[in-house]
């Protein structure tokens, strides 16, 4: 019983991480229209920036910062100079996958070239631990946690209370009528882009520290849990890819210890695949729909 | 030299069977597999167990079951679990899922099937893989080694004509049509009376017994198959080939086989090293991401086009060449 609720910390943990990686894919799914199967390759390369940083003497919390920086810009620019004049062209959904795959093996494997197949690991200074019940936690898990629920409290806010937020669900659920309402909608799915791409690199950075090493193949190993997140809570539905994320990682570390480590992804996708044979379009397909939020 | 030459036709023709079946699902009916690769290992791994025969408990490879049967039943049963697993596949992911859900579940699907092989070391000898796999007639025919490469390649083309047979009939046939209405408008294929999931569900049974039975092929060639080898961005190398071939046409798909499985992954073997193998891997798959970048941005219908189809007017007459009322909606329906 106590190594359930310390490995629950862990999914806590393990949730975090995975929140702000499955809301950007899923706010680059609903004000797009693209799956972007990028996404682990961009987190991995936000990953090496932040490595970089300490490198250079940056404390890592600086580096995490400036790393989310550059994902927010480097994903901005992919969608506005490579994804758009994809989808201009008339490129389909399908054909718009294939072209995320192409640019996820670009990324991964100039990532292999520049720093390596060999792992590394950020310079940090020694964490305490801190004990809760029969959970723990290092005081950079506890960060990491922290990181986690701001961003969460923070998409809400954004989402829901500002002008821009607005603008990019009015995108996400309607292109053509929020264009026609005045809405600039290429401005809206570049800061959409920008966003996820914050995301996408603060959590590569997160997933570096948890891990305690960052690898070229780390964000395309992660990719498949954040596929998992999303799905489960309906892609496109942000509400739901956080509950998707929370599910889904508290999932993998508890059926770690109850099954062994080699079992808990196996575990982990057959609830999802489960869930999905139940209920298609994900968890909170029905809820986000009555509120309009997409 | 020969002996490489011949190694390398092996598996350019390997390429080419999975490329056709490939194609079936995503050239001719728009089904999106990203567990393609997962087909190709189911059947390199039956066609291993039925070759290996029983498991030894003191060998140092383990696995749950095994029979040594003759050629070419490894290669037909595993064709048959091939299509066995795409009926399975296809059933839990094609009938309730929207189009990119199945996507991405099919992904899923495919990790999940490299972690299951390689968390259990006794099913199928887990992450280190089968080894020594019996290659037919090998121990029969007393040939040399370039001798027997030619043999094994004449096996190949031999299941590679068949293969061809197969895809080129469903494409001339009615049902090829039926493929590419779903291909080209879901809704409409399906407001004609066409059942869109069962359609489905048949591409990914066929298409998964052509992939299983390339992975038989390539496993009695290679003698070896680990999870490593089928990790899910193989499946991004095939959409390549079928990519740049050309998608809808089978010569196409096997000219974008020859070009990406032959000369891209295999041929750069043959250009001076340049620096060390890890480089050189990752400049090969950088290159092939870039070369889909390129065609699907200049050429999308790939280096030899779908050949444009025109019907023979049997039901109307008069200037509509189109002689199903389904190929007359999905054409109007493509224009509107």
């Amino acid at each position: 019983m106590n190594s359930l609720i310390s490995s629950l910390g862990f999914g806590i943990v393990t949730a975090s991480i995975l929140l702000p990686a499955a809301v950007g894919f899923t706010l680059q799914f609903s004000a797009t229209g693209v799956l972007n199967i990028a996404f682990g390759a961009q987190m991995t390369f936000a990953a090496y920036i932040a490595f970089i940083c300490t490198q250079a003497g940056l404390n890592i919390w600086l580096a995490l910062l400036l790393a989310g920086v550059f994902g927010a810009v480097f994903s901005a620019l992919l969608n506005r100079f490579l994804l758009t004049p994809f989808a201009r062209r008339g490129t389909t959904f399908f054909g718009m996958v294939v072209v995320t795959i192409a640019l996820a093996l670009l990324i991964e494997y100039l990532v292999e070239i520049i720093w390596g197949t060999m792992s590394v690991n950020y310079k940090m200074t020694g964490t305490g631990v801190v004990h809760l019940g029969a959970m723990s936690f290092t005081h950079s898990q506890l960060v990491v946690m922290a990181i986690g629920l701001v961003i969460a409290v923070a998409t809400h806010s954004l989402l829901k209370y500002t002008r821009i937020g607005k603008a990019i669900r009015a995108v996400a659920s309607n292109t053509e009528l929020a264009r026609s309402s005045g809405i600039p909608a290429q401005r809206i799915t570049d800061t959409a882009w920008l966003i996820s791409g914050l995301m996408g690199g603060v959590a590569g950075v997160m997933l570096g520290i948890s891990l305690s090493s960052v690898s070229y193949t780390m964000g395309d190993t992660f990719l498949i849990e954040i596929i998992a997140a999303a799905v489960l809570g309906g892609v496109g539905q942000v509400y739901g890819a956080m509950l998707g994320a929370l599910a889904i990682g508290v999932l993998l570390e508890e059926s770690a210890i109850v099954l062994g480590g080699a079992y808990a992804p196996i575990s982990a996708f057959a609830v999802l695949i489960l869930v999905l044979l139940v209920r298609p379009t994900g968890i909170m397909a029905g809820a986000a729909e009555a509120k309009g939020i997409a | 030299m020969a002996y490489y030459v011949l190694t390398l036709a092996v598996y350019v023709v390997v390429g080419i069977i999975a490329c056709w079946g490939l194609n079936l699902q995503f050239g001719d009916t728009g089904v999106l597999n990203f567990a393609y690769i997962l087909f190709v290992a189911a059947g390199a791994y039956t066609a291993s167990i039925l070759s290996l025969g029983h498991p030894n408990a003191s060998s140092y490879q383990h696995y749950f079951w095994g029979a040594h049967l003759p050629w070419p039943i490894p290669w037909l049963a595993a064709a048959v679990v091939g299509g066995l697993l795409g009926l399975l596949v296809g059933l839990l992911v094609l009938r309730r899922l929207r189009g990119d859900y199945q996507a991405m579940v099919l992904l899923v699907v495919s990790i999940m099937g490299s972690y299951i092989v390689s968390a259990d070391p006794g099913f199928l000898n887990g992450g280190v893989g089968l080894a020594l796999i019996p290659q037919p007639f090998k121990g029969v025919l007393h040939l040399s080694q370039v001798g027997y490469e030619v043999f094994y390649l004449a096996l190949a083309v031999l299941a590679a004509v068949a293969v061809f047979e197969v895809v080129r009939r469903i494409n001339a046939s009615p049902l090829g049509r039926v493929l590419r209405a779903v291909r080209e408008n879901e809704a409409a294929a399906a407001a004609v009376g066409h059942n869109v999931a069962a359609v489905k569900l048949l591409v990914m049974v066929i298409g998964g017994a052509i992939a299983a039975l390339a992975g038989a092929i390539e496993v009695q060639f290679i003698a070896a198959w680990a999870p490593a080898g089928w990790d899910y961005t193989e499946t991004f190398g095939l959409f390549a080939a079928v990519i740049v071939g050309g998608r809808g046409n089978l010569g196409g798909v096997a000219l974008g086989a020859l070009l990406v499985q032959g000369l891209f992954l295999e041929g750069t073997v043959l250009l001076p090293n340049i620096g060390n193998p890890a480089l050189i891997g990752a400049i090969q798959w950088m290159s092939l991401g870039a070369l889909i970048l390129i065609f699907l941005y200049f050429r999308p219908q790939g280096v030899l086009p779908e050949r444009r189809r025109t019907y023979s007017s049997d039901i109307t007459t008069g200037r509509n060449r189109l002689a199903s009322p389904l190929a007359a909606l999905t054409n109007r329906s493509a224009r509107g």
